[in-house]
């Protein structure tokens, strides 16, 4: 078994041709169907599958091929790559064979003349370096690659070539829609006397409606088919039905006119024409702000610049960001973009890391700083060494991460993914039921010659039983197409990971999203998370009053310790210009404090016990240190020359944001609890400091994630907040890990949600991005749902009876197209969304993140 | 053709068939034109193989 999961790889698959969520449901089915394959996702938004597989019993072709049976594409990326050292066809065709052989690689065209290579395949499974290994052991030079960035390219040509190709069927369904529409419009009210006669001749009308329904509406026919023969139905099968109908009857009204069907005054042109071409609309429509959702990841992936200025042989050359090898020395002048991470080895500049951190202040790095690829150079030059490269970098590692979360489905998002892919089938069914109804029941009940159509001008008044329930049949297919549904939640569960990226906050999935928007209580570790950490000098108490006196000799006693409490001392002294100076004499009494002797005085440092068993009076301090400690520090007695003087006390200190951060919490109705391995008085002192009533104390880190699980117990949905590595247990154990000040190696993190900055702030920002996304997911479903549900019965004629009119077929397409319009628009406002507890932070935001220059 | 394409296929034709049959017989009891009546049919039949397919092809692989 252990070897079995050992065996199994997951590949991020790009699709093409999806329209909605029956497709996602269709892949997914194709997919998963394989044998081999453990699990199958589809990210409707994203266009891509995520596929868990095991690489012995099923290969990409057979992948490939599921998805192309079902009427899809996977698209590849492409790589193109100049090749030198070619002298033959030959060497061309070696090079297509061995490439081609590898795993992960589709098609492999090499041009010898042009000395070039270009290259489909899954980055997945087989690296770029491994493709140009493979060159170079046939002995061919893999030149430069002629373009980087491949995957931001590939993914702007083609959604770019899909605008393309939606805007041309859109131009030309639109134009000659318009142009039907006018011709039916000939005879009506004051057209006559604009619109040539010919233009209603029906035999015109049907030459300039064949080119649509075989031009632009093509598409949904052949999509229909393709999915019916291997038993799926999708969205374009309600389309096919529904144009093919109009324009069925259509050719029947004009050669056959007394056939039945309404005769010539009911040719339904128009209604095939704008039914294509509003559906067009809507799919073009969708494509663009599709594109407009994924924006934040695109704009992580343009941080990558794509040249970078190394030193090779004591010179200084410009090379493709990629291309640049472990250890290199890399320039980098002001205003430029770091490409990959790696430690300053000389100069010094300040870094705007805004795009990664968050963090809207450029920080200062000078030898020896650790830095960031894709953050940009504000001030001087410098050179650094570079640390991790390609696929190893901070931004790297966060494109994949949000990538991956894109990817993934939220619980919300599966339920409606499962009642959009039975939609379509049930939608089938009501119109089956519509016609019938209509035929045997509604025709002869309410039928009366002055019914028409809303919106148009025709007059049903020579349509029969079979044309007038078929008309509604086919109204019912197009208004109740659940488009909308699709898009509902993926579109904001993309801006939603986007926008958390944007300030640090890295989910790495939907389900993580949602979990965290729905949080009943957060546990927060005390040291390291509410506190800094390390502990801090906090008070001083002389008995004679001169505290600076008394600092500056337990500094002395403390300096040669190794302490933490004496680094703490020694750090305080000096922060308050305390020139320490060495003792003659040292010695730590282990368990209770040191001794030393500075200038023939002798210093005494430690805890009550030292004092006790040097036999040192200290009763006149003890009502401050019992203050003190029940404040929880730790308090530590100084003697000089064998009398208590003063008293220097310790303590772990809040972080800047901690109190902020938790007030929100609990102005969220969130529980805050603080969970430490301390006594019970000095974490009980702490969280009277920052205001949390709940305190877990006395924990063993081992112990922490059963208390997790306890609060789990009580039937609440617990984030556990703390440090990625020491408290992994307990993260994994909470229904949502936030993983604090993760720094930049994001990737080995064990929480769910990675917060990159050490801000406590973020992750209430973190909750309530998640709570605006899940929002808005919801207002998509009501938007999606509402639509369908009250457009259904408008569409199976509820008010022919009292108004004797029908909603026709392009006036359903023309509503259906608005609530995939609507659900799109709504997810766009999420990109002018604002966590309100960065509100305040925000112009400087902007300046780092938003306005960086493409490319 | 495989032979699970073939059961499928002869299952939702044959079910379409016998609903578009039904139908017919349906509109014999009342005054409807051919038109109406055949038409009818072929909507039914339609409907009915859209339905059926994406139903039976699944099941029939499955076996």
């Amino acid at each position: 078994m252990a070897n079995e999961m050992k065996s199994l790889k997951t590949i991020s698959l790009h699709i093409s041709g999806m329209m909605c969520a029956a497709c996602v449901a269709h892949n997914e089915e194709a997919l998963s169907s394989l044998p081999g394959v453990t699990k199958a996702v589809v990210n409707l938004a994203t266009g891509k599958a995520r596929v868990e597989y095991d690489p012995d019993k099923v290969t990409l072709e057979d992948m490939e091929k599921a998805v192309s049976d079902v009427g899809y594409e996977v698209v590849l990326d492409n790589m193109q790559l100049k090749i030198g050292g070619m002298s033959c066809q030959a060497c061309a065709s070696n090079i297509e064979t061995a490439v081609g052989s590898l795993p992960g690689v589709g098609k492999v065209v090499v041009n010898f003349a042009a000395g070039s290579a270009g290259i489909d395949y899954v980055p997945d499974i087989t690296s770029v370096e491994e493709i140009r290994d493979t060159i170079h052991e046939l002995g061919y030079d893999v030149i430069e690659r002629v373009e980087g960035q491949e995957a931001l390219d590939r993914e702007r040509d083609t959604r770019q070539k899909e605008i393309r190709r939606q805007l041309i069927n859109l131009i030309i369904s639109g134009t000659l829609g318009i142009i039907v529409m006018i011709g039916m419009l000939q005879p009506y009210w004051i057209f006559p006397a604009f619109i040539p006669v010919w233009l209603n001749n029906k035999v015109v009308l049907f030459f300039l409606t064949t080119p649509i329904v075989f031009g632009p509406a093509r598409q949904f026919f052949i999509n229909s088919w393709n999915g019916l023969r291997h038993g799926v139905t999708d969205m374009n099968l309600l389309y096919a039905t529904g144009i093919g109908a109009a324009y069925g009857i259509a050719i029947i009204n004009t050669f056959w006119p007394d056939a039945g069907f309404g005769g010539k005054d009911a040719t339904f042109y128009e209604a095939a024409t704008l039914l294509t071409a509003f559906i067009i609309l809507g799919r073009y429509l969708e494509a663009v702000t599709r594109g407009k959702t994924s924006e934040a990841i695109r704009r992580l992936m343009e941080l990558q610049p794509r040249r970078a200025c190394v030193i090779r042989d004591n010179q200084e050359v410009e090379i493709p960001a990629e291309d640049v090898q472990l250890d290199e020395i890399i320039v980098v002048r002001p205003g430029e973009a770091l490409p990959v991470d790696g430690t300053v080895t000389e100069g010094y500049s300040s870094i705007d890391q805004s795009m990664i951190t968050g963090e809207s202040i450029p920080v200062e790095k000078g030898a020896g700083d650790e830095v960031i690829g894709g953050t940009i150079n504000k001030t001087g030059a410098f050179k650094f060494r570079a640390t991790r490269i390609g696929k190893d970098t901070a931004l790297s590692q966060i494109i994949k991460l949000v990538e991956d979360a894109q990817t993934t489905k939220a619980p919300i998002q599966k339920i409606a993914d499962k009642v959009a892919g039975r939609f379509i089938l049930g939608v089938h069914i009501l119109s089956l039921i519509t016609f019938l109804f209509w035929f045997f029941i509604g025709f002869s009940l309410w039928f009366t010659p002055a019914s028409r159509m809303m919106l148009t001008p025709y007059s049903l008044s020579l349509v029969g039983a079979f044309g007038f329930s078929l008309l509604v049949s086919v109204t019912v297919l197009v208004i109740s197409c659940p488009c909308a549904l699709g898009l509902a939640t993926p579109s904001a569960i993309m801006a939603g990971t986007g926008k958390g990226a944007e300030y640090g906050i890295l989910f790495k999935g939907a389900d993580a999203m949602e979990t965290t928007a729905r949080l009943q209580a957060v546990i927060f570790d005390k040291t390291g998370t509410l506190t800094k950490g390390e502990p801090s000098l906090t008070d001083v108490v002389a008995l004679d009053g001169n505290d600076k006196e008394v600092l500056h000799m337990a500094a002395v006693a403390e300096k040669n310790s190794e302490h933490p409490l004496g680094s703490a001392i020694l750090s305080g002294a000096r922060a308050k210009g305390i020139e320490v100076e060495d003792a003659d004499d040292f010695e730590a009494i282990p368990g209770q404090g040191v001794s030393a002797t500075l200038g023939g005085r002798s210093l005494l440092l430690g805890n009550r016990r030292l004092m006790l068993e040097q036999n040192i009076a200290m009763e006149n301090l003890l009502p401050e240190a019992e203050r003190l400690e029940y404040e929880g520090k730790t308090v530590m007695f100084l003697a000089i020359n064998g009398t208590a003087s003063g008293i220097a006390a310790v303590a772990d200190t809040l972080k800047d944001t901690s109190v902020q951060a938790i007030n929100e919490l609990q102005r969220m109705g969130i529980e805050v609890i603080m969970i430490t391995g301390d006594n019970r008085r000095t974490a009980e002192a702490i969280a009277r400091q920052v205001g949390i009533d709940r305190v877990l104390s006395e924990v063993l880190p081992e112990d922490k994630a059963k208390e997790v699980g306890k609060l789990q117990a009580e039937g609440k949905i617990v984030a556990m907040v703390g440090d990625g590595i020491n408290d992994a247990p307990a993260l994994a154990q909470a229904d949502a890990g936030i993983a604090i000040g993760s720094g930049t190696d994001v990737a080995k993190e064990t929480g769910n949600v990675i917060l990159v900055k050490d801000d406590l702030l973020d992750v209430v920002a973190g909750i309530q991005v998640a709570k605006a996304t899940l929002r808005k997911i919801k207002e998509n479903l009501v938007w999606a749902f509402g639509y369908n549900t009250l457009a259904i019965p408008f569409g199976m004629g509820v008010l022919y009876p009292f108004v004797a009119q029908l909603v026709s077929p392009e006036l359903a397409a023309l509503l259906m197209a608005t609530s995939s319009l609507s659900v799109t628009l709504n997810t766009l406002r999420m990109r002018g969304y604002i966590p309100p507890v960065k509100r305040h932070r925000q112009p400087d935001l902007v300046s780092g993140f938003q306005s960086l220059p493409a490319g | 053709m495989k032979n699970s394409d073939l059961i499928s296929a002869l299952i939702y034709t044959g079910i379409s068939l016998l609903a578009a049959g039904i139908f017919i017989v349906a509109t014999l009891s009342a005054k409807y034109s051919n038109v109406d009546r055949f038409g009818g049919a072929a909507w039914v039949f339609i409907l009915s193989m859209i339905i059926l397919m994406p139903v039976v092809i699944p099941i029939v692989k499955k076996r």
